[in-house]
């Protein structure tokens, strides 16, 4: 549907275009990063695209993208990272940011990509073009830890400033909690002890007798 | 006027009435006159000893709740206090939205780790007598998110009298959950000031003397 939106970008700005595609009817171009502002920029205030609603910045991490192809599932383990268990290195470039604009006169969508490796995801700001980056570029710090150079307030957007790290990386472990508060150390085989004293290292409690013969570090 | 109260008389059933063998004596109420002395004996009769039944029967049908609501339980809460449900037939009508006047905290919805300091401290405001009911699985054990931003379960930062499970939990089941707290507060121990009061200084005796120890003391 918005194919002439490609070629029209691919004219005017033949360097920024690494590749396009289509995906179930949604048109994707993947630009270079140095170029993505220039890229928005263009989009929103040609004539022709007329792109002024800024719907979304995603990320997205690959880092188990192969993995999954080859069915080693999606998540990984609660100490490792899967491509840690199958000796393969992660996937590069690891991270995709996806800004996915539209234009509510011209009733066109497209999706502009930028592929990040993952020993230098930073990337230039769009507040100045949209002000709703301005949250959604902070959204992607705080899960992904995406860093957006120049932002005026690049701080937590949900979670709250004593959180270490950045939740939705695959490489997160699935039962980290940082509890700001003190938390009773209750024996729990499905969710693991709560993090008190001595974190998740602090053996069952043999007062549990639901299953035997449970590992308190994997509880499986 | 003499200084002793005096003792009011209980009513019984008039007429061919079957005696009823399980209410005790002092479950009966007497009649509450208007005088002074009268006011005094049946407060006297309610709090006799150091540990009183009454009291305690008196306080569970009393329950002023605190609605710590964060979440979607917060429409089932909307239902049992509403008059559909009515949670006021069993005398935990009132919301209070300052926990200072609350003794039932209850806490409706998921809980966040961000949201956890401020839990604890509307807990630690109430004043005791204090319970708490966790309403719905997430406010019990975390519910379904086992993940990095909530807490599994408000038991691990403040005590749980009562978990209601579901997701969201029936009306039904609050209101149960609800006479579970009930019976436990009955059969718990509820001290009241008692006539034996610990030495103090002369001076500072009728400062510190509480109302209710005033009362007794007469
Ligand atoms: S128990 Fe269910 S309804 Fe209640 S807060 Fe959790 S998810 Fe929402």
């Amino acid at each position: 549907m918005s194919q002439a939106l490609i070629d029209l970008l691919k004219e005017k700005l033949p360097d920024a275009i690494v590749s396009s595609h289509s995906h179930c009817g949604d048109e994707v171009v993947v630009v270079k990063r140095e170029q993505i502002v220039d890229v928005i920029k263009f989009l929103r205030d040609d004539p022709a695209a007329e792109m002024k609603l800024l719907s979304q910045i995603a990320c997205i991490d690959m880092l188990t993208f192969a993995t999954e192809q080859t069915g080693g599932g999606s998540i990984g383990s609660l100490e490792m990272p899967a491509y840690a268990k199958t000796n393969q290195g992660p996937y590069e470039p690891r991270y995709q940011v996806a800004y996915n604009l539209a234009s509510v006169t011209k009733k066109h969508r497209l999706r502009v990509r930028v592929e990040l490796r993952s020993d230098d995801c930073t990337l230039p700001t769009i507040t100045s073009l949209y002000p709703t980056a301005n949250w959604w570029e902070r959204y992607c710090w705080d899960m992904m830890g995406i860093e957006f150079t120049a932002h005026p307030n690049l701080e937590r957007l949900l979670l709250y400033p004593e959180f270490v790290g950045h939740p939705l990386r695959k490489d997160y472990p699935i039962h980290r909690r940082q509890p700001l508060v003190h938390e009773h150390d209750f024996p729990d085989l499905v969710r693991g002890p709560g993090p008190g004293p001595g974190g998740a290292n602090v053996p069952m409690s043999q007062t549990h007798v639901g299953r035997k013969n449970v590992d308190p570090n994997t509880y499986e | 006027m003499s200084n002793k109260p005096t003792r009011l008389p209980v009513l019984k059933p008039e007429g061919n009435v079957p005696e009823s063998a399980g209410v005790a004596e002092e479950n009966v109420l007497p009649v509450l006159l208007s005088r002074r002395e009268d006011a005094i004996g049946f407060f006297e009769t309610l709090m006799k000893g150091p540990v009183s039944n009454t009291l305690g029967w008196a306080r569970k049908h009393s329950l002023f709740q605190y609605p710590f609501v964060t979440a979607c339980c917060g429409m089932e809460y909307m239902s049992v206090a509403a008059s559909r449900y009515d949670v006021a037939r069993f005398g935990a009508e009132f919301p209070r939205f300052s926990p200072r006047q609350a003794d039932l905290l209850m806490i409706v919805g998921t809980i966040n780790i961000k949201q956890s300091p401020i839990l604890k401290m509307v807990y630690d405001q109430m004043a005791e007598p204090k319970w708490v009911m966790a309403f719905g699985v997430c406010a019990s054990t975390g519910g379904f998110y086992d993940n990095y931003a909530t807490v599994q379960g408000a038991d691990r930062i403040i005590p749980v009298d009562v978990y209601v499970p579901g997701c969201p939990p029936r009306p039904e089941q609050v209101l149960d959950g609800l006479k579970i707290l009930q019976e436990k507060i009955q059969a718990q121990r509820h001290n009241v000031a008692t006539l034996e009061r610990e030495a103090v200084p002369a001076s500072a005796d009728s400062k510190r003397k509480s109302f209710l120890g005033k009362l007794l003391s007469k």
